[in-house]
């Protein structure tokens, strides 16, 4: 039954990350939520993701430097940025490693559905013509 | 009577200067040809030194002149630097502040849309779920205004008000205002103060928000069981040092830099605002002091304040 895009969050303010798990999950989405890098790394060894929500400043393994080992490591999960600063150095950092999505806390839940959306159609575009 | 004539000197030397003229001419003659080259060579020596003053005035109005364009240049550049430096500091302020509202923000906006989401299910509302959300809307818009405050006691550069300070015991009240969570972490506090320490020219109120916080780090950085010294003493010419030793966790070398930053924490969301060290450094620095910081990663970290004597109020 569950046909949409498996999704796992990573935020470390723990109200936020709940919140969040919980009103999608209330949209008919399947989220899987951890408060760190480093946990997100360890869930994505266990089974892949379609969509990632990453948030930028955390503590321990930044949002940043996950970014640069998803790209490397897992380049079919699709990353949306969760940032609560538009420093325009981070921006420039994150499109030049190729997490091209954005969303700038606070966002309504609309936005990021529909963010997640379209990140699921891009990665099922991308499977059906591979290279 | 002949004999009684005036006699008038002048008039009986007469004959008598002839004569000299006479006898010592030539050497009459050498002694106005000396007067003369004397009094040439002064000219020559005269005319010398006055042109010489002359230059020298010149080369020194022209070597003023210089160094008052190098100032004025120097100046601007002294003054560009500061600009760029308070850009730099507004920057990393303003990406900080973003950062640090937006996330309260982000969370009652979850928690105002999950309340509305709940209002329009067609069961009955859950009281107690309601009731949560609302109280994390509460705290979170505490959790804002505090960032807001202390960013504007930051913004604050009132001028201190400079009295006499006991710095002993200023210390000795800080402690006390903490003894209940040290006793609870159970961290030992122990005080070194000088006995012979100087009253202290400066401001007391920012003094005790330095302490505070100096003290807040300390606790945090042990968390539990560990010892905090806090020792004062008077150094070398007209200063008084303030040491907040603990043995916490240390701050690595890679962090120590960045650790007065506005915002900069290590601590997790809602629990640090990164703004201690900051104010601290920016109320020494007022108080015409310094504050500096030794640490090593798993053995602790001293904080160093020192401050003058007597205070020279200085505009920043
Ligand atoms: N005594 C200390 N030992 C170890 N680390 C420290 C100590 N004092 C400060 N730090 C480090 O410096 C950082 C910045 O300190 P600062 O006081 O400015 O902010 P904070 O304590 O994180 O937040 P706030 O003071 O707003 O509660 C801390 O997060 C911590 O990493
Ligand atoms: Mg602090």
């Amino acid at each position: 039954m569950p046909t949409g895009p498996s999704i796992l969050l990573v935020d470390d303010e723990e109200r936020f990350r709940q919140n969040l798990k919980k009103m999608l999950t209330a949209h008919g989405l399947t989220v899987t939520a951890v408060g760190s890098g480093d946990q997100a790394l360890a869930e994505l060894a266990k089974q892949p993701y379609d969509v990632m929500l990453l948030d930028m400043r955390m503590p321990g393994l930044s949002g940043l430097e996950t970014l640069a080992i998803l790209k490397k490591d897992y380049p079919e999960t699709e990353v949306i940025v969760l940032t609560g600063h538009a420093s325009v150095d981070a921006a420039a950092e994150i499109i030049r490693l190729g997490g091209f999505e954005f969303l700038l806390k606070p966002c309504p839940l609309e936005e990021i559905i529909a963010k997640i959306e379209s990140a699921y159609e891009r990665k099922l575009a991308r499977q059906e013509r591979p290279g | 009577m002949t004999d009684s004539t005036p006699h008038l000197p002048g008039q009986e030397s007469w004959p008598g200067l002839w004569h000299h003229l006479a006898v010592y001419g030539s050497s009459w003659l050498v002694a106005m040809l000396a007067i003369i080259l004397g009094m040439f060579v002064s000219l020559l020596l005269g005319l010398v030194a006055a042109l010489a003053a002359g230059l020298s005035f010149l080369t020194i109005h022209r070597l003023l002149r210089q160094k008052a364009v190098a100032d004025q240049e120097k100046h601007l550049v002294d003054e560009q630097l500061l600009q760029s430096q308070k850009l730099a500091a507004l920057g990393k302020l303003s990406a900080g502040l973003a950062h640090e509202i937006n996330n309260p923000l982000a969370i009652i906006r979850q928690e105002a849309e999950w309340l509305l989401f709940l209002c329009r299910q067609s069961e009955p509302l859950d009281m107690t779920e309601a009731i949560s959300g609302l109280r994390q809307i509460l705290k979170q818009v505490d959790r804002s205004r505090e960032i807001t405050t202390n960013l504007l006691n930051f913004a604050r550069r009132q001028q201190p008000i400079v009295q006499a300070v006991n710095l002993n015991r200023l210390v000795g009240d800080m402690v006390r205002l903490v003894a209940k969570e040290t006793e609870q972490r159970r961290i030992t506090v122990v005080t070194q103060l000088a006995p012979d320490l100087p009253s202290i020219n400066s401001d007391a109120p920012l003094l005790r928000q330095v302490i505070l916080n100096l003290l807040n780090n300390a606790m945090q950085a042990i968390d539990q069981d560990g010892t905090i010294t806090i020792s004062t003493q008077p150094t070398e010419p007209e200063a008084i040092l303030i040491q907040i030793h603990d043995t916490g966790c240390g701050i690595s070398k890679e962090l120590l830099p960045r650790i007065f930053d506005p915002f900069f924490t290590t601590k997790p969301q809602g629990k640090g605002t990164g703004l201690g060290l900051s104010i601290c450094h920016g109320i020494i620095e007022r108080l015409g002091g310094t504050i500096t910081v030794a640490s090593e990663v798993g053995k602790g970290s001293t904080f160093t304040v020192k401050l003058p004597i007597t205070l020279t109020p200085k505009e920043i």
